[in-house]
């Protein structure tokens, strides 16, 4: 083994706890890197590879099969603009069918079936998460509805189309395409009365709706006019699949950077603190002969080896903990296990680490290390023993004249005899408090927007009610009879019943979700972005993202298809900013789409003073079939994101209370003789605690005054963003979440991160062993 | 002349019975005895490692004995915890030591005021007595300057003016001229002998026969961990 191997090997084993740190900061931040990077990737790059490889359709159109044949679908295809294409498939809409065995999936409405003989098409290559394809006549597969997660096939499920033919369940699938709701043989198809033709398309050129539009025009040259009834394309898809990560883009991005600011200066600040404080050694090497390169090398290992251990290690967490952020990030969203299957860590985001970050420590080194190539060996040697200059003086003065304790008014002044290590401490506790800051008005406009989108505030009690079709204690009540059974309750303000379901604008294949609703709808209505609510019948109320997608107008008409198949033209006069895509409250003619035909949940709001608990317990007392409980509570989304984030700042809250621990040791280290006297001169062992915790709390609290408001200003920013990035307009008061309950304990982050940091060093320093110290010179 | 120490109204300041100091199998002090009373100047000598410094620590209440008691200004310091030996050090000792140990980021004033100020003296009283004791070691003109300009026997004498701080019944010196020039070192040496003379019970280890000659009227010799001899000796004034 080299001088300089052995040099470095020894430094290393004598400065075991320093060591450690290092590999713990360089390990958290590599983790925290990995992890982030993967998130972005998955956030915004894999869609487009998956898809095609997937090979996602980027046009699913539908045509009269009155007017058009197969023979002519496949011929006008044949055009070098296609790259690949799927069809004809014979397309049947299944209006009303009625789910038996067990509650539903997804919502109820209009089933859009389609008869494929097999799954590995050229186009929409389909693949079962359960069961099998249909093969005969009577059986079919379904598609799998996103956030349902894996679903076995376990029990008899059937499917009653109005006309009573019966279709047993044998698969579930998720089609990339969202070509279909359900699969049948050709032969059932044509048997359900299929009325169109399927086809779908791959293009060469699709980056665009215009791009789209040519393709599709080309692909379709010759047909006859109005051949062509639907057509939906992948960008939809691709913009409803971003939406759900979309909410955690501008947050990670702003953690990810925290993170990397936060390593940068830990890695920085402990790498310069273990040179500086090994000068005496650097002096040693050098009069044993030791050539300034060789000193350099040995420091420069000194570190590298514990930057290389801690960064090959939390390159493995970070991909674990990554992975699964990305499997939290996708979950419940339409498409989103095609991102979880295809996307994992980037490959580069490994070696960006595994050579970034020891590069990273090494950098940090280089200057001391230069400085201690540079240092003659003879000031190196007497490095600590000869007296320094002071420094910070008139502040050191002013304190130790001052009616604090002394040891209060020392650990104060601490800080000021190395203002470069206070410097690098300080930014990192200010990065500490700007992410608790951050964390803590994200959880709370997260919150906040769960509750506008939960109405807990408007709405306290909410009973859903048992079907008859599914449900083993159906409500014996019809909906009149339980609206008017709660309303005659006491403690009843307002009632309403809300039926969700799905259907269709004529001409399109896309499924529109709307909630028809009966009651009391406008006492109760969510919170508006614009517009009003209904006022009744051919007025309806949009989603945001509904807006946004099919750039609607206040006062434009949308269309709808209703039970019995016929058009519902419907006003549109607001807009909310979450819920279904469509509210209306034509119950009559939209309520037979609904699961079991019928209410799904009976919102209600109490009078003041009214206990929901007990109320829901007597409502529930109404009708068997009526479970009735407080609203509250938070969604997935909501839980997700307070989980992704309280992860995320606990990661950056140890590592820049491993910043300060770190600055504490090196600071205990290097007045080991000074603590030593103090303690001779009678300062007792909680003196010494008070005064480094009292050092490094005051540092906090600096950090804490000016992280706070980075903080406030980070979340001003990423809100916005995130609503930008969702398609969601969010409402102002989700800015306006500080009040004093929440600045005030922040600002005392950065003295809680400062001070967990500094007690066990601390109480280590307190019981520094006075006479060796005070002996060895 | 036998005199009664001010703290205790004792005439013993000091007293070490059948002291044993081990350290893993080597037994730096062993069956040590040993009184000093108030107003004595005791010279402790020894080659390296015969046991002086650990006598010292012992007596300061820096490090605690294996077996054997230790008290000092009437106190048992086997009976006290960590923070009892601190006040011990506090109020009843004070210790001067061959390199310093001074602040180096407090001036001069401000390192002796330390002492006064963990004692609970405010700052301004504090610093009342430190220019007093600084008048009285003839450094008074160095209040303000920091350690690293002051010269080795002007730091001494803010360390010992630092010692004094709290009018300590016992003043230990650890090699008080090791780091000093010849000429620094005797300005400490009658400094020493001065404050003796004054009345200030004085400890002192050295290897510095001319610094036991000047300021000890006895020497205790400690060879491997034992006292070998006990003498008084003429005070070269």
């Amino acid at each position: 083994m080299s001088a300089v191997l052995r040099a470095a090997r020894a430094a290393v084993a004598r400065r075991r706890l320093q060591t450690f740190v290092l590999g713990v900061v360089v390990l958290v931040s590599s983790a925290m890197v990995v992890a982030t990077l993967g998130l972005l990737a998955a956030v915004s790059g894999p869609f487009d590879q998956v898809y095609a490889a997937a090979k996602g359709a980027h046009v699913v159109a539908e045509f009269d099969a009155a007017r058009v044949t197969p023979e002519q679908l496949t011929r006008a295809a044949h055009t070098p603009g296609v790259s690949a294409v799927a069809g004809p498939y014979p397309e049947a809409v299944l209006h009303q069918a009625a789910m038996t065995g067990e509650r539903p999936i997804g919502l109820a409405g209009a089933l859009t079936v389609v008869g494929r003989d097999r799954t590995d098409t050229p186009v929409d290559v389909l693949k079962l998460s359960a069961g099998r394809w249909a093969t005969a006549v009577g059986e079919i597969v379904l598609d799998l509805p996103p956030g349902l997660g894996p679903l076995l096939i376990t029990t008899d499920r059937h499917l009653t189309t109005p006309d009573g033919t019966d279709l047993k369940v044998v698969g579930y699938t998720d089609s990339a395409s969202r070509s279909a709701g359900g699969w049948v043989t050709p032969e059932q198809a044509r048997a359900l009365h299929a009325g169109s033709w399927q086809m779908m398309y791959r293009f060469h050129r699709a980056g665009s709706e215009a791009e789209l539009r040519e393709s599709t025009a080309a692909a379709t040259t010759g047909l006859p006019e109005h051949a062509m009834t639907g057509v939906s394309s992948y960008l939809a898809i691709k913009a409803a699949l971003a939406k759900g990560p979309g909410t955690y883009v501008p947050f990670l991005t702003v953690f990810g950077v925290l993170g990397l600011l936060v390593s940068v200066l830990i890695v920085g600040n402990v790498v310069s603190g273990a040179v500086v404080s090994g000068f005496r050694h650097i002096g040693i090497l050098k009069a044993l002969g030791f050539t300034p390169n060789q000193v350099t090398a040995v420091y420069l290992l000194m570190v590298t080896a514990p930057a290389a251990a801690g960064c090959a290690l939390g390159a493995v967490v970070g991909g674990v903990v990554g992975k699964r952020l990305v499997r939290q990030a996708f979950w419940g969203i339409s498409g989103g296990q095609l991102v979880r299957d295809g996307a994992g860590i980037p490959g580069w985001a490994y070696p960006v680490v595994l050579l970034g970050m020891p590069a990273l420590a090494v950098l940090s080194a280089l200057l001391p290390a230069l400085r201690a190539r540079r240092l003659p060996a003879a000031v190196a040697v007497s490095a600590g023993g000869a007296p320094r200059t002071g420094r910070g003086l008139a502040v050191q003065r002013w304190l130790s004249g001052s009616r604090l304790p002394r040891a209060v008014s020392l650990g104060l002044g601490w800080p000021f005899a190395r203002p470069g290590r206070t410097a690098l401490t300080l930014s990192t506790v200010v990065l500490g408090v700007t992410t608790v800051t951050l964390a803590l008005g994200l959880s709370a406009s997260v919150v906040g927007y769960g509750r506008s989108q939960q109405q807990t505030d408007v709405i306290q009690v909410q009973a859903q009610v048992g079907n008859a079709q599914w449900d083993p204690t159906p409500a014996t009540h019809t909906d009149e009879q339980l609206m008017a059974l709660l309303r005659a309750m006491p403690g009843t303000a307002h009632v309403r019943a809300d039926a969700p379901l799905e259907t269709r604008s004529p001409g399109s294949s896309e499924v529109v979700q709307v909630g028809v609703q009966l009651g009391d709808s406008e006492a109760l209505h969510p919170d508006l972005v614009r517009g009003r609510w209904t006022a009744g019948p051919g007025e309806a109320v949009v989603s945001g993202e509904y807006w946004r997608q099919h750039r609607v107008s206040l006062g434009q008409t949308i269309v709808l298809t209703d039970a019995d198949g016929r058009a519902v033209p419907e006003k549109v006069v607001g807009e909310t900013s979450g819920g279904w895509d469509v509210t209306s409250v034509e119950w009559d003619r939209f309520v037979k789409l609904s699961a079991g035909r019928r209410a799904m949940t009976f919102s209600v709001q109490l009078t003041p003073g009214t206990d929901p608990a007990a109320y829901a317990a007597a409502a529930g007392r109404l009708d068997p079939g009526l479970r009735a409980s407080v609203n509250g509570g938070a969604d997935t989304m909501e839980k997700v994101i307070i989980s992704v984030v309280s992860t995320l700042t606990l990661l950056l809250i140890i590592v820049s209370a491993l910043g300060v621990f770190n600055t504490v040791v090196l600071g205990t280290r290097e007045r080991r003789k000074d603590l030593g006297m103090l303690k001779s001169i009678g300062m007792t062992p909680r003196q010494v605690v008070a005064m480094v915790v009292t050092a490094m709390t005051a540092l906090g609290a600096l950090g804490g005054l000016a992280g706070v408001p980075l903080g406030m200003l980070a979340h001003r920013i990423v809100i916005p963003a995130t609503g930008r990035s969702t398609g969601i307009d969010l409402p102002a008061s989700l800015l306006h979440v500080w009040r004093w309950q929440v600045v005030l304990p922040t600002l005392l982050a950065g003295a809680v991160i400062a001070a967990l940091g500094a007690y066990l060093p601390a109480r280590g320093a307190a019981k520094t062993p006075v006479a060796e110290v005070l002996r060895t010179e | 002349m036998t005199k009664t120490d001010r703290h205790t109204g004792t005439t013993d300041v000091v007293r070490l019975t059948d002291v044993r100091k081990d350290f893993g199998d080597y037994a730096a002090l062993d069956g040590v005895s040993l009184t000093i009373g108030a107003g004595e100047a005791v010279a402790v000598m020894g080659p390296s490692g015969s046991g002086k410094s650990t006598l010292l620590n012992l007596v300061s209440g820096l490090d605690r004995p294996s077996s054997g008691s230790v008290v000092v200004g009437g106190q048992d310091l086997g009976g006290l915890d960590e923070k009892g030996l601190a006040l011990f050090r506090r109020r009843t000792i004070g210790v001067v030591f061959q390199f310093f140990n001074l602040l180096d980021d407090l001036p001069a004033l401000d390192n002796i005021a330390l002492a006064g100020q963990l004692s609970g003296l405010k700052a301004s009283a504090a610093r009342e007595r430190g220019l007093e004791l600084m008048g009285e070691l003839g450094i008074a003109d160095r209040r303000d300057v920091y350690p690293a300009a002051l010269s080795g026997g002007e730091r001494q004498r803010v360390a010992t003016a630092r010692a004094l701080m709290n009018r300590p019944a016992l003043l230990l010196a650890d090699e008080p001229t090791g780091a000093l020039d010849s000429r620094s070192g005797e300005q400490v040496m009658q400094l020493l002998a001065d404050l003796n003379e004054l009345g200030q019970t004085l400890l002192i280890v050295t290897h510095d026969p001319r610094l036991a000659a000047q300021c000890a009227r006895r020497v205790v010799e400690v060879a491997d961990g034992r006292i070998a001899r006990d003498r008084s000796t003429a005070v070269a004034r």
